[in-house]
């Protein structure tokens, strides 16, 4: 075993002794003149042995040692799959639909809160997988139309007492006109230059935020942002409507998942759609596109302000949710982890987006017991997760369902 | 116009800090085309090791008596330092990303970043950090202007570093390597080029580099902070593009204007919206330029 | 992996986080609310600190709470972003807590605060100073620290009758504690005569403050007040501040009042004012905090002090009321009238606890009282 994994046991090796060398200079020298190492090697010694016992459990699972265990998993697993293969998709789509809308009276109210917040970010992930994924442009500023929306609503509601529901479409209005002025001067560029006019316009949006007093009214952000309000019939005194207010988190639940659902099947629609292979046409070659008579200014617009449309949406309900908005919420690091969902996911399929978008809510939640620790292992997860998937949790499907079909 | 000579000074001095991460920047993205998100935190890495380095000194007492051998050695050992820790990282979270799709290094070097500042702040506290003398504290004075030692230092490195890179690239036998390296991988190999060697040296280099600039920013601004390296990070990101990334002047030229339009802009306009001048600069030049003042037009497989 | 396998390991997930949030018994928990990871780690830090130092504190003097083994804190991270802030809020709730003692940044403990209202939670914050945190009415609402509105009055007077003052040049950094002080102080001075040169600002996370210190400089005003969250902003200014040789002399606020800023500042803190609740160093309450304190988390930071005054008015409370029932506590809260280590406290009917803004002027690397607004000069 250890002759098979000889070159593996060398790389751990080096690596944890590079670890010590990082860590003496900074644990070992202090500023009264003195060396230590104690304090070094205790620390190392921790991470040594918590490394070395995942390390042991992954040279054992690849050398075939753990079939014991892993092959009944691996079998059901299986079995399972090709259970679900066999059925036809809308069973195992209610099952999933079932199991989302019973969620939150299964669970309590905290999984609940997470829960709205996946879904939410679903949105926000798939309105940058229209920009990032199909049309290939790099986003980093995505987090300013979510932003866009999110204002749209407060200011309406709060400074004219306008509802949730005549905000909700000028919500996705505002944040696509925010896209189009952001996607008209970026068309010329790509890649890392389309990154840098993104990230700008990113910033520029959230110090506008902060800073506009009379309209955002700046750091303090908007108080008393007014929940979704839906008119029930009521049936008592003969028949009339009532305005109910959503403040139950399971309702708000509810909303969102709605919300989600409609984006789910409108960003699948485009997916497959006319506009879907255009923008995929323009990703993998803009020249050739164009010579195909693909209208490239056209459809990268039109990216830009689909992205910013979903976008806009989940941000009039954020705000809906909060009841408050400030500037703190649509900073640069939320856009690169709308993008880090993105890729995180696979670049270029739903469900790989939706999964990468739950791996990075919760795996900070779940990582909320390990108090200022919490950032530290999280960064580790993702170089970790993409060093054995580099190609996203889900690779990208169009090729093989284009094989199927013909 | 007193105050307008002494704003363009502080621009200068601030370009100059920008610039000088800027460079390693560049040089890591000319070789292998990887927006190097962790490139902040080298940045904060070598301001730290300076300092610990530094009160290290100050704590045997060698400071009073030699200080340009502690200061030396300091930046020294800091570069050293933070080239240990980017070949690594390079080594562990990039190379086995490199045949893949290019985002999934960015967000692989995201993670970096994350880790990295974290890593700082529990290993060094979460308070900000003092270096420890009083170097080079004075000034020239003229009138009502002051040009603080420091302030010519960082212009004066910058300077130097610009010069010695240029040399390094385009009159050495390593820069040649890294040109062909940063061309075509495989090509060069073909021409015996070790690129994974040299991917490692240009890491180092530009690791060095934000190792340099970190202990500047240490001893001009008088402290360290873990998350120091975030916003210059992305700074100095926007200085490389604008530049024209990959190419070492104008990572220069980038950082420079991107101080002087912020200092012009907070001394002039307003403070709180000389970012967002920044940033209007920046998409005004590449929306003419979409490659950066200095850039070469981009083939498509570049991109 | 299939499209179907991706079904499961999303229920996997979310139930991992199911359960997670369960925890033991037969502990009194509550919880705690600040940055533990970002930029205002330390000051998060020191609230947490604060806390633990309280339940210790609490646990040696008073023997506990009757129908506990021991006290148990949940700390929570929230980053000071108010998403994080109310999913930590809502994992509070999960867990059952009785009370929380947080948050840091006014923008997080607003949000949150809401949500705990629903769940019926204590929430007391150390350090919150904006208005609307107590003026929205939430019944559950307590504040330890002061308010804006008090520390912007007690500057300006103090600048106006101590320092003299004639100009004054006002600096903040664009969040929503120091631009509330900042417009405070500068409404403050203009109704007491005073000339607001001109109110400036930076951007958080700036370490470059040249540009707007040369504008300082050319107007040449009396006095430079810095509205800066943290020391470490406040640490940057006066070093850059005395590069250049302005004679202005440096007022500030609670927010700087945390030993590392002489440590960072150096010669350059020499003769900073700042505005500070009023704490007695000599009282047993006072001295019982230090005690367990210093030894385990070093010298005492601003915050520190408040959250551990709130913890130690939530536990009374709790005692008190002899059941973890919110509005019992909530009445022993009104009821309570002691000697903290920060000041006396006692809540007022919208939750605040008042204040007893003094001036503090850095003398030789300490802060030193030197000015109280009904008194004047402290000798």
């Amino acid at each position: 075993m250890i002759q098979e994994f000889k070159k593996i046991w060398k790389q751990y090796a080096i690596t944890m002794l590079w670890l010590l060398g990082l860590l003496w200079p900074l644990l070992g020298i202090h500023p009264d003149g003195t060396i230590s190492f104690k304090q070094t090697i205790t620390v190392w010694l921790y991470i040594l042995s918590g490394t070395f016992i995942c390390f042991i459990i992954y040279i054992i699972n690849s050398s075939g040692n753990l079939k014991f265990f892993t092959e009944p998993v691996v079998n059901t697993s299986e079995k399972l799959n090709n259970m679900v293969q066999n059925m036809p998709s809308w069973i195992w789509k209610s099952v999933l639909l079932i199991g989302a809308v019973l969620y939150p009276l299964l669970t309590g109210r905290y999984p609940t809160d997470v829960a709205i917040n996946v879904l939410l970010y679903i949105c926000l992930g798939l309105g940058l997988y229209v920009v990032a994924g199909l049309a290939g442009m790099l986003d980093l500023g995505h987090i300013a139309f979510y932003g866009v929306g999110a204002y749209t609503y407060a200011i309406l509601n709060v400074r004219y007492g306008i509802g949730f529901w005549v905000c909700f479409p000028l919500a996705g209005l505002s944040a696509c006109i925010a896209g189009c002025i952001v996607g008209y001067p970026t068309l010329r560029m790509r890649g890392d230059y389309l990154a840098i006019v993104t990230l700008g316009f990113g910033e520029i949006v959230r110090i506008i935020l902060n800073n506009w007093m009379s309209l955002t009214n700046g750091p303090n952000g908007i108080l008393g942002v007014k929940t979704i309000g839906i008119l029930r019939p009521v049936m008592e005194n003969g028949f009339s409507f009532e305005i109910f207010w959503v403040k139950k988190l399971e309702y708000f639940y509810y909303f969102a998942l709605v919300l989600a659902i409609l984006t789910i099947i409108a960003v699948t629609r485009i997916n497959f759609s006319r506009i879907g292979r255009a923008l995929e046409a323009i990703r993998e070659d803009e020249t050739a596109a164009e010579l195909m008579g693909v209208n490239t200014f056209y459809y990268k617009l039109l990216a830009y302000a689909m992205g910013a449309v979903f976008a806009g949406f989940a941000g009039a309900l954020f705000a809906a949710r909060m009841k408050f908005v400030s500037p703190e919420s649509f900073t640069f690091l939320e856009s690169v982890m709308v993008l880090s969902m993105v890729v995180l996911g696979g670049m270029s399929s739903i469900p790989g987006i939706i999964l990468g978008v739950i791996a990075l809510i919760v795996l900070p939640e779940v990582f909320r017991e390990l108090e200022s620790y919490r950032m530290l292992v999280f960064g580790l997860t993702m170089i970790i997760m993409m060093l054995f998937r580099p190609s996203g949790l889900i690779a990208a499907k169009r090729k093989k369902m284009m094989e199927k079909k013909s | 116009m007193d105050s307008f000579i002494q704003q363009l000074i502080n621009g200068i001095t601030l370009g100059g800090i920008y610039a000088l991460i800027a460079l390693g920047y560049t040089m890591v993205y000319g070789v292998i085309q990887l927006i190097n998100f962790a490139h902040g935190e080298f940045f904060a890495a070598g301001g730290y090791v300076g300092v610990i380095f530094l009160s290290f000194f100050t704590g045997l007492g060698y400071m009073e008596t030699h200080p340009i051998f502690c200061l030396t050695a300091s930046f020294a050992l800091a570069m050293m330092y933070c080239a240990y820790l980017a070949i690594g990282v390079e080594k562990i979270a990039y190379k086995p990303l490199r045949k893949e799709a290019r985002l999934a290094a960015l967000l692989s070097a995201l993670g970096v970043s994350i880790f990295l500042s974290n890593g700082l702040m529990l290993t060094q506290g979460v308070y900000d950090k003092a270096y420890p003398s009083e170097l080079f504290q004075g000034g020239f004075s003229f009138g009502i202007i002051t040009i603080g030692y420091l302030q010519v230092l960082i212009v004066c490195l910058t300077g130097a570093l610009l010069v010695a890179l240029n040399l390094l690239v385009f009159k050495t036998k390593i820069g040649m390597a890294m040109r062909a390296t940063a061309q075509d991988k495989t090509m060069s190999a073909l021409v015996a080029i070790g690129s994974n060697k040299i991917i490692s040296l240009t890491f180092g280099i530009g690791a060095g580099l934000a190792a340099a600039a970190g202990i500047m920013v240490g001893l001009y601004y008088g402290s360290v902070r873990y998350d120091m390296g975030f916003l210059p990070g992305i700074k100095a990101f926007s200085a490389a593009v604008l530049g024209g990334i990959g190419n070492i002047t104008g990572a220069m030229l980038g950082g420079l204007i991107i101080g002087m339009v912020e200092i012009f802009g907070a001394g002039y306009i307003s403070g709180e919206y000389k970012d967002v001048f920044a940033f209007i600069i920046l998409i005004g030049v590449l929306y003419f330029k979409p490659t950066g003042i200095m850039g070469e037009n981009i083939d498509d497989t570049r991109v | 992996m299939s499209k179907k396998n991706f079904s499961i390991m999303a229920m996997a997930l979310l139930t991992t986080l199911f359960i997670i949030s369960a925890a033991s018994a037969e502990s009194l928990k509550i919880g705690s609310m600040s940055p533990l990871t970002g930029p205002y780690a330390s000051d998060g830090t020191d609230i947490k600190n604060g806390v633990l130092t309280a339940i210790e504190v609490f646990q040696k003097q008073e023997g506990g709470i009757p129908g506990y083994d021991k006290i148990e804190l949940f700390p929570q991270d929230d980053v000071c972003d108010p998403r994080n802030a109310v999913a930590a809020a809502n994992k509070l709730i999960n867990l059952k807590v009785v009370g929380v003692i947080g948050a840091y940044c006014s923008s997080c403990t607003i949000p949150a605060s809401e949500t705990l209202d629903e769940a019926k939670i204590v929430m007391i914050t150390p350090a919150s100073t904006n208005e609307q945190v107590t003026d929205r009415g939430l019944p559950y609402m307590f504040r330890m620290c002061g308010r804006d509105d008090d520390q912007a009055p007690a500057a300006a007077k103090f600048m106006k009758e101590s320092l003299n003052a004639k100009t004054i040049f006002i600096i903040d950094d664009k969040t929503t504690y120091s631009q509330g002080l900042a417009d405070g102080v500068s409404k403050n001075c203009k109704a007491l005569g005073m000339n607001v040169v001109t109110h400036d600002h930076v951007n958080q996370g700036d370490k470059d403050f040249s540009a707007v210190l040369t504008k300082v400089k050319a107007a040449n005003p009396d006095i430079l007040y810095m509205s800066l969250q943290g020391y470490s902003p406040a640490a940057l200014m006066s070093i850059q501040a005395k590069r250049m040789g302005i004679a202005s002399q440096i007022v500030t606020q609670d927010a700087v009042f945390q030993p590392k800023f002489m440590e960072v500042a150096k010669e350059a803190s020499e003769g900073v004012y700042l505005t500070y609740g009023f704490t007695d160093p000599t009282t047993p309450e006072y001295k019982a905090f230090e005690q367990i304190y210093v030894p385990k988390y070093g010298k005492i930071a601003a915050y520190a002090t408040y959250a551990y005054d709130s913890t130690i008015a939530l536990l009374k409370a709790i005692k008190a009321a002899g059941s973890t029932d919110p509005d019992k506590i909530k009445a022993e809260l009104m009821k309570l009238d002691f000697n903290g280590a920060s000041k006396h406290v006692k809540f007022k009917e919208n939750g605040d606890s008042g204040s007893s803004y003094i001036a503090f002027k850095v003398v030789k690397g300490e802060f030193v009282p030197y000015w109280e607004p009904t008194k004047g000069l402290i000798k």
